[in-house]
């Protein structure tokens, strides 16, 4: 059995700014399923500011919104840590990801060793005050049995 | 925290003294962290590690090489102990959603004031720590002094900042007090008279809305009494001060005035000395307000009876001095509103830092990494982070750097990203 709360889920995003929302309200949703051990915070700071959530977990996977105009809109993208570096474009909030990562890792801290982003791909992040397009909103119930599938295999794997 | 003040004065009701207490301390606690970030990892790749060292190294990481990942881990954790303070209390460190019109939603219990004032003794430590590191790694290097006296960081202009009854510093609340670039008092007024005292300028080639003293008047980017360009935030903020009202940020104040040959103090990158002073100040602050037995009062509301119309309110944020204004209808739906943001007030200097350390740094078009840190350097003692303080997306600085000769032609351009 997993310690408590030794898994994190992080939803990154700015709910004022129309697809931007999409990590927060998916997490937002995945709180409803009620999963024990598992520690659900939504947040929009970005870049080193997000250190301090994740200090003291085991696991952690993070939500976004992600604009690489590559794929079609409410595409939902997985990364591990190892994808990070090879991104290209990614949201505002990776940004410095992976830079954290290291510094953490350097200085020793109690940070996740484990890492899953789940990114939709989004078409406004930049409308004040506007509203989720029709294809992420879709994309957060999808991404739910994918975030769900990724803690029980952290779970199983730790059991 | 201004919007919380702002709806005070919109619905016309004084909070209970408690609630003040908690704001006020939770304001200076949100100070301590975010001073900390500044210095160390967001000012500190300039000074600590140097400003012209390689770009590789101006990083957190050269930071962390040069005071040792002790020191690292002591910021993250002090930062981490604030923040989780101010969760506790604020709902979020970011956008607090604890202020309500005539106080806040919950007290802080007694039964939580040993940990309050536990986490104000480490930060005054850390923040006498702050001080010694500044003091050990900027000031004993000759040649880190010589830049921050240097003319090419230096504007002799007007300065603004919140004081309190004595004239003193505070965050918080009080009066504006702005000072003419001879240090003598210009005037001093109440958060609500600030379109008596401030205005807008525009320029074609920016969408910030310069703000200028009205009664001295814009007459263009220029130092001087006879130009109504002001500067706000930590070297402003001790310029209008007659001291600071905790004795270990006083004693460092002294210190301050002494070194760079009394007040005011022109030199820009000064500002970064001023914030680890204001650092202790904050530090210092919690610590009383955390033992004050009258911050943990379960009387932390004013119910409002009054039918809201205008209101504004002021508060001293990092990077300077912000203003909300909000006008309602009688059911208390905003109509109007107007935001003076700190780097707003700064503006037409940073735009001045900018132009003068170029010309002074550039010479015959030759121009490298470590010349064009120096020069971005001037903006960043300001405002680390310009592309989040103009909220440009996507969160990256668009620097361009465009080199003319004396002639007006386009030598070279140069643009980051």
């Amino acid at each position: 059995m997993l310690n408590e709360s030794k898994i994190l889920v992080l939803g990154l995003g700015n709910d004022l700014l129309a697809d931007d929302a999409v990590g927060l309200l998916a997490v937002r949703e995945l709180k409803k399923q009620q999963i024990s051990d598992v520690e659900i915070v939504e947040t929009a700071e970005h870049g080193m500011a997000l250190l301090d959530y994740f200090i003291g977990f085991d696991s952690a996977i993070l939500v976004d919104a992600i604009q690489t105009n590559s794929v079609p809109v409410g595409t939902i993208h997985e990364m591990d840590e190892s994808d990070l570096s090879e991104v290209f474009a990614p949201s505002p909030h990776f940004s410095g990801l992976p830079e954290m990562i290291h510094i953490a890792r350097e200085m020793q801290l109690d940070f996740p060793q484990r890492f899953k982003i789940f990114a939709i791909e989004v078409e406004d992040v930049l409308t004040l005050g506007g509203k989720i397009s029709p294809k992420v909103r879709d994309a957060i119930a999808r991404v739910q049995p994918k975030i769900a599938r990724q803690i029980r295999l952290w779970k199983e794997d730790l059991s | 925290m201004a919007g919380a003040k702002t709806l005070d004065n919109l619905f016309k009701v004084d909070p209970p003294a408690a609630a003040k207490k908690v704001r006020e301390m939770m304001y200076n606690i949100f100070f301590v962290e975010d001073h900390a970030l500044h210095f160390y990892f967001l000012g500190g790749p300039d000074f600590v590690v140097g400003p012209t060292a390689p770009k590789g190294e101006r990083n957190i990481l050269g930071v962390l090489g040069k005071v040792g990942l002790e020191i690292g881990k002591e910021v993250i954790g002090l930062r981490k102990q604030m923040r989780d303070l101010m969760v506790s209390v604020m709902g979020k460190a970011i956008h607090p959603v604890f202020g309500l019109p005539g106080g806040i939603s919950k007290p802080i219990k007694k039964d939580e004031q040993q940990k309050f004032i536990d986490a104000a003794n480490h930060a005054v430590e850390f923040g006498e720590f702050t001080l010694k590191i500044f003091n050990d790694i900027v000031l004993k290097n000759e040649q880190y002094v010589e830049t921050i006296l240097s003319d090419a960081y230096t504007h002799k202009t007007y300065y603004m900042g919140l004081v309190d009854e004595n004239n003193q510093l505070n965050f918080y609340d009080g009066k504006l007090r702005i000072v003419n670039p001879d240090g003598e008092e210009f005037a001093k007024f109440t958060g609500s008279e600030y379109v008596e005292h401030l205005s807008e300028h525009v320029e074609p080639w920016s969408y910030i809305k310069f703000l200028f003293l009205k009664n001295v008047g814009w007459n263009g980017f220029e130092d001087g009494k006879d130009s109504g360009v002001y500067a706000v935030a930590p070297l402003a903020r001790l310029n209008v001060s007659d001291g600071m009202p905790t004795p270990k940020a006083h004693a460092a104040y002294e210190q301050y005035f002494e070194t760079l040959g009394g007040k005011p103090v022109h030199q820009t990158l000064a500002t970064h000395w001023a914030r680890v002073i204001e650092m202790v100040y904050a530090a210092e602050r919690f610590l009383e307000l955390a033992t004050d037995e009258e911050t943990f009062s379960p009387d932390v509301r004013t119910i409002p009876t009054e039918t809201p119309e205008k209101g504004v309110g002021v508060i001293e944020a990092p990077r300077g001095t912000l203003f909300h204004h909000y006008e309602t209808d009688e059911n208390g739906i905003i109509t109007a509103a107007n935001l003076l943001v700190a780097t707003q007030n700064n503006a037409a200097r940073i735009a001045m830092s900018v132009d003068k350390s170029a010309r002074a740094l550039i010479k015959d078009g030759k121009i490298d990494d470590g010349i064009l840190n120096l020069v971005e350097m001037a903006f960043r003692a300001y405002d680390p982070c310009h592309g989040c303080a103009t909220h440009s997306l996507p969160g990256q600085m668009p620097l361009a750097v465009r080199i003319y000769d004396s002639a007006h032609k386009l030598l070279r351009e140069l643009k980051q990203n």
